[in-house]
C-alpha cells in the first residue's frame, strides 16, 4: 500500500513488493512498495507467492526497475538493473529464518530491572551490560540478570489506603424450605421467596429455583445470563471494612422470554449444564460448587431490550438479598476461612493501571457499576447511563464486587459478575510488589463510533493524569469493541506510556482494526481451533493470561522490544510465553 | 422561446451575489444583474428580457422571441484584470473560483498553464473549442501571462487529442509557449497532477499552485478572458456537452455558448431528447459530476450534462472505496442505494486527507496500493465493490479484487456503459 521510509527500515530484510502498477525505469523508492504486515493476508487471499528469489526491501530500494510490472509482483534480481549482487543473499535468507523461529517468542522481561545500591563508596567503576536494549535480536533477550532482582529491597515504607476483610464461610448443602437460613453449612432458601422476588420489576414474570449439585451436572439449562457469588456488606462500604461471602455455592441467573426465547438468544449457552460451562474459570462455578439456579422468565419480546434483563437481574438480587441478610449475621468465629485484601500505594515503583473495557451499549450489553451490596444490582449505575465514561474503581472495589455484569452473548468470552469478583488481573497486579497498582479503570463500549472515541480520549486524558508508567487494556467479546479496544490503547500508548493490550482474538476474533501503539498483546484464547464457542468463560482472562499480561508489560516498560506474532492466529505463541513467564 | 432563464445567484466559490434589478424590470443581453458583495463574481443577463421574480437564489427572466446579435459591453476599465473582474469570470472548467482573484497575483517569472486535458470522460467541448478556435484560447493565454507577470506558458493537452494538440501548435508564436502532451488517465487534469507533471513539484493538498508560482486555467476560462478584452463581452454564456441516453444517438454534442440560465431540460431536448427510461442526470462528469433533478439550470461552472442507463441492481453488501479526486462518500453511498445494494464497509484510498471540510488526494492519481483497503472491506463482508478511484488505482483494484471473488463496480460505470465507452478498469501495460 506504498510505505514509508520509517517501515521500509524497519522491514528491510522483508520481501520487496510492488504495490501498484510500476513502470520500467522507476527507481525504487517506499511508496512503491507494499507493507510486509499484510502479507501474510495476501498469502492466504492468494494474492500473492512469494519465489525464493525475491529480494529484500534493503537490496532494492534505490535500484532501478528494467520491467513494468503488476500490482503485488515480488520483486526477482531479473526486474532490477544489474542484477543483484549475489553474495549478500544467503546471509539475508538466514536472518530471515532466525527471526521467523523467534517470531513466536515475547521477550519478556521480568526481573530485568537492575538495582544498585551502593551504601558508601569510592572509586567506584560500573560497567553493565546493555541486556534490555538487545531484545530483538535473535537471542531471547533480557534474561534476568541472575539474583540482581533480589539485591536490595526497596526501601520505603508501602502505604495503606484501605483494607477489606472477606470471611468466607462454607456451604455444605442447599434446600428448599419454608424460611431462609443458613445454619451448621446448610442454607434453606424459603420457596415462597420466588414470589416475593417478581415484585422486584413488573417484567419479569415468573420465577423457579433449583438446586443442581456438582454430582448432578447432567440437566437442560437455558441460557446462562450470569453467575454470581453470594455476598454481602458487614462493615463499610464495597472495597473496605468486612464482607461475608458463601463458598461452596454460587447463584446461576437463566432466563428465557414468555414465548420461550432465550434472553440473549444470540450466542447463548442453553443445553447440558455439565457441557456449556467450563468450571473453575474465573467466572464460571467451580467443579465442586453448588449451583443455586434462578430461572427467570420475563416479558415476551423483551430479551433484546435493555429492560427485559434488567429486570431478570433485579428479580435474582432480591432472592439473594433474602440470603445476604442472613448471611450478615453469621459470628465470625463461624467463618471458614478470612483473607485480607489490601489497596497498597507502593511508593517508588511504577505506577500502573488497569483498563477493563466494558460493555456499554445496555440491555445484556451492560454493567452496573458499584452497587450497594457485593456483586449486587441495587444502588449501582448502569454504565450505560454514565455515559459510558471511564470510571475508575480501587483493586479492592472490584474483588469486593464493584461490578455486576449484564453481559451475556458469545458467553465464551465474556466476563460475568463472578469473574470481576475474583479477576485474576487486578489480583495479580494488586499484589506483585514490583509495580504500584494505581487504580483499576472501567471504560464502557458505547455502539456509535463517534461516541467510541470520545469515550477513549477521555480515558487517554484520564491515564495521563494518573501519571502512570505503564498499563494494562483488556478488553471481553470481541469485534465491535476492538475498535474502542485499539483506540484506548492508541490513546494511552501516545501519551508514551507503555501499553499492554489484553483480549480473545485467536483465528474467530481477528483484530480488524489496529495501530503502531498494539504491539503488545495477549492472547486469551484457550479453544485449539482459535474458535469462540458457546461455552461458559471458555476464552476469558485466567490467572495464566494475567502472568503473561504483567510480564510483558514490564518488559515493555523496562525498554524491551516485544517481537511481533505472526500475522496467522498461532497457539504456539501464548505456551511459548506461557514458558517463558515461567522460567523467568 | 418557451422557456424562462433561471440564473442562479450563486455560481461561483464565495458568497451569493445580490441582485440589482428587480421583478417587473426589463433587461437587456448582457446588462448586469447581480454583483458580489464578498468573494464572487459579477452576473449579467445572458438574454434580453423582463424579470420576472427575484428570489434569494436566482433571477427569473423571460426572454424576448427576438434576441440581438449583440450584448451590453462590460465598462471600460484601465487593466485587463478590472475587466476579468467586470466580465463576471470564473473558473469554468468546475471549480468556479473567481478568476480575478485567481489573476491578481505576481508570478515574478512563473508560469501559466492552460488547462486542456479535460480529464473526465466524455466531455468534450474543451478539446473541440480548441480545435474549432485555437486562436481565442492562445491569446487568452497570453493575456493571463501578461496579467500574472509570467515568464512560460503551457498548453496541457492528453496526447490522445491529436487534432486539438496540432490546431494549438499552429498557433503558437511565442518560444515562451509549448503544449506538454499528457497520459490518458484520470486525474491528469487536477492542478497539482498538472503542476507535478509540468512542472515536477508535488504540492501539499493544501498548497496551491501558486506555491509553485503557477496559475492554472482552464481553456474554456481563459478564451472567456480574451473576449472580456478584446470584445468587452461578460460571461452570458457556457460551452456544454451533451451526451448520453439521447434519441438522437449516444455520441457527445457540443453546444457552444448556451445562455447562463437554460433549464437542462431544453438542452436536452435540443439534443434529441430523451430516449426511453433513464438512470440519472448527470450534471459534470461521470467522476465529479453531480446527479440533478431536470428543472436544473446550466450555470458558469457547467461542463456538461449526462444522460444514464438505468443503474443495474445489486442485491450483495457492497465494500465503498472513497477518492480523494473522485467519487466521495455520499456520492457512493447514493450509486450503491440507487443499485440496491447495502453498505458492508467504507474505506478511503490511503492518500485521501482532509482539506478544509473536504477531501483530496496527495498525489493525484499516483496510486498507493490497494490491497490492503480491499483486504478490510472483504472483512467488513463486502461481497461486491463499488470504487470511486482513479485510473492508477483502479488498476490495482482489478489486480486484487477479482483473485478475492469480489465483483467491481466504478462509479462511473453506468456512465460510461450508456455511451460504449471502455470502462474504468484494468490500464494497459
Ligand atoms: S491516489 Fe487515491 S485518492 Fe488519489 S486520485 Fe487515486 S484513488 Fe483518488
Amino acid at each position: 500500500m506504498s510505505i514509508t521510509p520509517e517501515t521500509a527500515n524497519q522491514h528491510k530484510n522483508d520481501p520487496a513488493v510492488v504495490c501498484c502498477l510500476t513502470h520500467e525505469g522507476t527507481i525504487i523508492s517506499p511508496a512503491d512498495l507494499e507493507d510486509p504486515a499484510i502479507f501474510p493476508d495476501l498469502e492466504d487471499s492468494g494474492l500473492l507467492t512469494i519465489p525464493e528469489n525475491v529480494l529484500t526491501i534493503g537490496q532494492v530500494l534505490g535500484k532501478k526497475l528494467i520491467k513494468t510490472i503488476d500490482a503485488l509482483t515480488p520483486i526477482t534480481p531479473d526486474m532490477i538493473e544489474g542484477g543483484l549482487d549475489q553474495g549478500e543473499k544467503p546471509e539475508v535468507v538466514e536472518e530471515a529464518e532466525m527471526v521467523q523461529s523467534g517470531a513466536a517468542q515475547t521477550v519478556t522481561g521480568a526481573g530485568n530491572v537492575i538495582r544498585i545500591h551502593i551504601e558508601e563508596g569510592k572509586g567506584i567503576n560500573l560497567e553493565i551490560p546493555a541486556i534490555v536494549t538487545a531484545a530483538g535480536t535473535a537471542e531471547p533477550a533480557a534474561k534476568p540478570v541472575e539474583g540482581a532482582q533480589e539485591a536490595v529491597k526497596p526501601r520505603v515504607e508501602d502505604r495503606v489506603r484501605r483494607t477489606l476483610l472477606m470471611r468466607e464461610f462454607e456451604v455444605k448443602e442447599v434446600r428448599l424450605g419454608d424460611e431462609t437460613s443458613f445454619e451448621n453449612g446448610v442454607l434453606t432458601i424459603r420457596k415462597g421467596l420466588v414470589e416475593d422476588a417478581l415484585k422486584a420489576d413488573p417484567i419479569a414474570k415468573k420465577m423457579e429455583i433449583d438446586i443442581i449439585t456438582p454430582d448432578n451436572k447432567n440437566v437442560f439449562t437455558n441460557t446462562i445470563m450470569d453467575v454470581i457469588p453470594i455476598a454481602t456488606k458487614v462493615e463499610g462500604s464495597l472495597g473496605e471494612g468486612v464482607t461475608h461471602v458463601m463458598s461452596g455455592a454460587v447463584v446461576i441467573l437463566t432466563g428465557v422470554d414468555e414465548s420461550g426465547i432465550q434472553v440473549h438468544e444470540f450466542g447463548s449457552c442453553e443445553g447440558i449444564i455439565g457441557e456449556k460451562v467450563r468450571f473453575g474459570r474465573p467466572g464460571c462455578p467451580d467443579e465442586n460448587d453448588i449451583m443455586i439456579r434462578i430461572h427467570v422468565t420475563i416479558q415476551a419480546g423483551t430479551g433484546m431490550e435493555r429492560k427485559g434483563p434488567y429486570a431478570a437481574h433485579k428479580a435474582c438480587d432480591a432472592v439473594i438479598q433474602e440470603i445476604r441478610e442472613v448471611l450478615k449475621k453469621k459470628p465470625a468465629s463461624e467463618a471458614a476461612r478470612e483473607i485480607e485484601y489490601k489497596d497498597v500505594e507502593r511508593i517508588g515503583r511504577p505506577r500502573v493501571v488497569i483498563v477493563k473495557e466494558i460493555m456499554g451499549q445496555g440491555a445484556m450489553h451492560d454493567n452496573v457499576i458499584l452497587p450497594k451490596e457485593p456483586a449486587g444490582v441495587l444502588g449501582g449505575r448502569p454504565n450505560v447511563d454514565l455515559g459510558n465514561i471511564p470510571v475508575v474503581l480501587s483493586a479492592n472495589e472490584v474483588r469486593d464486587g464493584g461490578i455486576h455484569a449484564l453481559t451475556c452473548i458469545g458467553p465464551a468470552s465474556k466476563e460475568n459478575t463472578r469473574h470481576y469478583f475474583r479477576e485474576p488481573l487486578v489480583n495479580l497486579v494488586a499484589d506483585d510488589e514490583e509495580v504500584n497498582l494505581v487504580g483499576v479503570v472501567f471504560v464502557g463500549s458505547p455502539q456509535v463510533n463517534e461516541e467510541k472515541f470520545y469515550v477513549s480520549e477521555r480515558l487517554g486524558a484520564l491515564v495521563e493524569a494518573l501519571g502512570v508508567d505503564g498499563a494494562i487494556v483488556t478488553t471481553e467479546g470481541f469485534g465491535n469493541n476492538h475498535i474502542d479496544f485499539a483506540s484506548h490503547i492508541e490513546q494511552i500508548g501516545k501519551r508514551g506510556i507503555p501499553v499492554v493490550g489484553v483480549t480473545y482474538a485467536a483465528y474467530q476474533g481477528q483484530l480488524i482494526v489496529g495501530n503502531k501503539y498494539m504491539d503488545a498483546m495477549v492472547e486469551l484464547n484457550k479453544d485449539p481451533n482459535g474458535m469462540e464457542s458457546e461455552i461458559l468463560g471458555d476464552n476469558t482472562l485466567t490467572k495464566e493470561d494475567a502472568v503473561r499480561a504483567l510480564a510483558m508489560l514490564k518488559a515493555k516498560m523496562a525498554g524491551a522490544e516485544i517481537k511481533p506474532a505472526p500475522k496467522k492466529w498461532d497457539q504456539s505463541v501464548i505456551e511459548n510465553n506461557q514458558k517463558l513467564v515461567e522460567k523467568a | 422561446m418557451e422557456y424562462k432563464l433561471k440564473i442562479p445567484l450563486q455560481q461561483h466559490i464565495g458568497a451569493p451575489c445580490k441582485p440589482v434589478v428587480s421583478a417587473g424590470e426589463r433587461v437587456k443581453k448582457g446588462q448586469l444583474i447581480a454583483a458580489p458583495e464578498k468573494l464572487g463574481a459579477n452576473i449579467h443577463a445572458s438574454l434580453s428580457g423582463v424579470v420576472t421574480a427575484v428570489t434569494g437564489e436566482y433571477i427569473e427572466i423571460e426572454p424576448d422571441k427576438e434576441q440581438p446579435e449583440d450584448y451590453v459591453p462590460i465598462k471600460e476599465t484601465s487593466s485587463m484584470l478590472e475587466a476579468i473582474k467586470e466580465a463576471g469570470i470564473v473558473g469554468m472548467g468546475g471549480a468556479g473560483f473567481p478568476t480575478h482573484v485567481k489573476m491578481d497575483v505576481d508570478l515574478q517569472g512563473g508560469t501559466v498553464i492552460a488547462n486542456g486535458v479535460e480529464c473526465e470522460p466524455l466531455l468534450s467541448h474543451n478539446v473541440r473549442q480548441m480545435e474549432q478556435n485555437p486562436e481565442i484560447v492562445y491569446r487568452g493565454l497570453k493575456y493571463a501571462m501578461q496579467i500574472t507577470n509570467a515568464s512560460r506558458g503551457y498548453i496541457a493537452i492528453k496526447a490522445k487529442n491529436k487534432k486539438a494538440v496540432e490546431a494549438m501548435k499552429s498557433v503558437i508564436d511565442d518560444p515562451r509557449i509549448e503544449v506538454r502532451e499528457m497520459p490518458d488517465i484520470y486525474p491528469m487534469g487536477e492542478e497539482r497532477a498538472l503542476v507535478r507533471e509540468i512542472l515536477g513539484q508535488l504540492l501539499r493538498p493544501d498548497q496551491l499552485p501558486s506555491a509553485a508560482r503557477a496559475v492554472i486555467s482552464n481553456v474554456e476560462t481563459l478564451s472567456r478572458i480574451c473576449e472580456a478584452v478584446e470584445k468587452r463581452k461578460p460571461v452570458i454564456s457556457k460551452n456544454v456537452t451533451v451526451i448520453g441516453r439521447l434519441k438522437s444517438g449516444r455520441q457527445a454534442r457540443v453546444f457552444f455558448d448556451v445562455p447562463i440560465g437554460t433549464p437542462i431540460a431544453e438542452l436536452i431536448e435540443k439534443a434529441g431528447g430523451f430516449e426511453g427510461d433513464f438512470g440519472e442526470i448527470i450534471m459534470g462528469g461521470p467522476f465529479t459530476g453531480k446527479a440533478v433533478d431536470l428543472d436544473c439550470v446550466v450555470t458558469k461552472t457547467t461542463g456538461g450534462i449526462i444522460v444514464t442507463d438505468p443503474l443495474p441492481r445489486e442485491k450483495r453488501k457492497a465494500g465503498l472505496l472513497v477518492c480523494g479526486c473522485g467519487a466521495n462518500e455520499a456520492r457512493l453511498r447514493e450509486v450503491a442505494e440507487k443499485m440496491g445494494a447495502c453498505v458492508a464497509g467504507v474505506e478511503r484510498c490511503k492518500q485521501v486527507v482532509d482539506v478544509k471540510g473536504g477531501i483530496k488526494c496527495e498525489n493525484p492519481g499516483n496510486c498507493p496500493g490497494q490491497a490492503e483497503k480491499i483486504l478490510k472491506l472483504k472483512k467488513m463482508g463486502a461481497d461486491v465493490l463499488i470504487v470511486g478511484t482513479c485510473s492508477d488505482c483502479t488498476n490495482t483494484v482489478m489486480g486484487v479484487a477479482p483473485k478475492l471473488k469480489l465483483p467491481v463496480y466504478h462509479h462511473t460505470d453506468h456512465v460510461l456503459r450508456t455511451v460504449g465507452h471502455p470502462l474504468v478498469r484494468r490500464l494497459k501495460k
